[in-house]
């Protein structure tokens, strides 16, 4: 209860949380709003969390299905998009269980192919003290993020993505994983610690990741 | 030394904290105050931010233009009519009925079959007694007899038995 002695729950002031009350009392068209305003952001977090945009979308739309076969006991306790992610991260990981995928990065460069070395393992290679002498155009560029990205565990992951793209706070990212916001902060300083390790070479080169005050 | 000294692992940690702005007001000033005076945090400040950026060169993924569509078509192909209320309860009363039936005759076989192998199966001393009620009875003579054929030889002749008859009169 409020100081005027109303009752407010802090969560109904989200819009997205109203759309789904209105699609729990059987609005369909709030729920298809729903879809519509979120398709986007969680297909682009889960095609870089499972690096695969054909699986992003088959997930996606099991997250909304479940959300929909769950509206009727729904009780909004969080903000939505924290619900839709929680949701996301549970089926991703469930997803990953039951395909026993595991995903990895080639570390030895003498496992490239006959085209060369792909610009992930070129990021591998040159840890090892060969550093870069050209720019990168914007692919290979994307191509050694997406690497980098891609040695971060499933959690690691998740809450960069969270984090860089939904712009989630440590307490939403904690409640989306199930997890404490401390143990949020040490997922993310790892996470970085860890991207810095493989970009930073090329920072340090200006050949990637240059700043706009750079460029001038 | 100071300004070269290494970072600790709760400083590196509140170092990307700080950049998230996700520090609680006392711990920012002390990092404020580390990078003031340390190259080496202000460095790894650096490095981690512009790390960071890179990530917006990831592509933009986008759902499908019928995603919405696929989806809503699935949603309501899923929805099957529920059952009236009142005959999904008798349904599920009658099943449970069931269930509760056939566990009393799974039970009641059980039962059945445990006490026929036990009273079969199971050597019962008062049995053993009751076959040799006739030994018995008449031990005090047979422990007189020499020898079993002589016994075989009596009975053979029912002299035995007529001297049970005699005694009992």
């Amino acid at each position: 209860m409020n100081q005027n002695g109303t009752d407010e729950n802090p969560v109904l002031r989200d819009p997205d949380v109203r759309l789904m009350l209105r699609a729990k009392g059987g609005d369909e068209t709030a729920f298809t709003k729903l879809v519509a305003n979120y398709q986007d952001r969680l297909v682009g977090v889960l095609a870089h969390l499972l690096q695969n945009k054909d699986a992003a979308e088959d997930l996606a739309q099991e997250v909304f299905l479940r959300i929909y076969r769950a509206r009727h006991g729904y009780e909004p306790t969080a903000k939505f998009s924290t619900w839709l992610f929680r949701i996301a991260n549970n089926l991703a990981n469930n997803q990953r269980r039951n395909t026993g995928r595991k995903k990895e990065v080639a570390l030895n460069v003498n496992d490239s192919g006959p085209l060369g070395p792909r610009p992930g393992e070129r990021v591998i290679a040159e840890k090892s003290g060969l550093m870069p002498n050209r720019q990168f155009d914007k692919t290979e560029m994307c191509a050694m993020v997406q690497s980098a990205l891609a040695t971060l565990n499933e959690k690691q992951r998740m809450a960069v993505l969270l984090h860089k793209f939904e712009g989630m706070s440590y307490v939403d990212i904690a409640a989306a994983l199930e997890t404490t916001p401390t143990a949020v902060k040490s997922l993310l300083s790892r996470a970085r610690d860890n991207l810095r390790e493989i970009l930073e070479p090329y920072v340090k080169q200006g050949t990637l990741g240059t700043t706009e005050t750079e460029e001038e | 030394m100071a300004k070269l000294a290494r970072l600790s692992p709760e400083q590196r940690e509140n170092l990307a904290a700080y950049l998230d702005g996700e520090l609680e007001e006392t711990a920012v000033q002390e990092i404020e105050q580390i990078l003031a005076v340390s190259p080496v945090a202000r460095h790894e400040v650096d490095m981690l931010s512009r790390t960071w950026d890179m990530l917006n060169s990831l592509p933009a993924h986008k759902a499908s233009e019928e995603f919405t569509q696929k989806t809503v078509t699935t949603m309501r192909a899923g929805e099957l009519p529920a059952p009236p209320l009142a005959s999904r309860a008798l349904k599920q009363n009658a099943r449970r009925g069931a269930v509760l039936t056939l566990w009393a005759l799974v039970l009641a076989v059980c039962g059945y079959v445990g006490f026929t192998a036990t009273h079969q199966w199971v050597p019962n001393d008062s049995d053993q007694l009751l076959d040799d009620y006739e030994i018995i009875s008449n031990l005090d003579k047979l422990q007189e007899v020499g020898n079993i054929e002589f016994l075989q030889v009596l009975k053979a002749k029912n002299t035995l038995a007529e001297h049970d008859e005699h005694s009992s009169k």
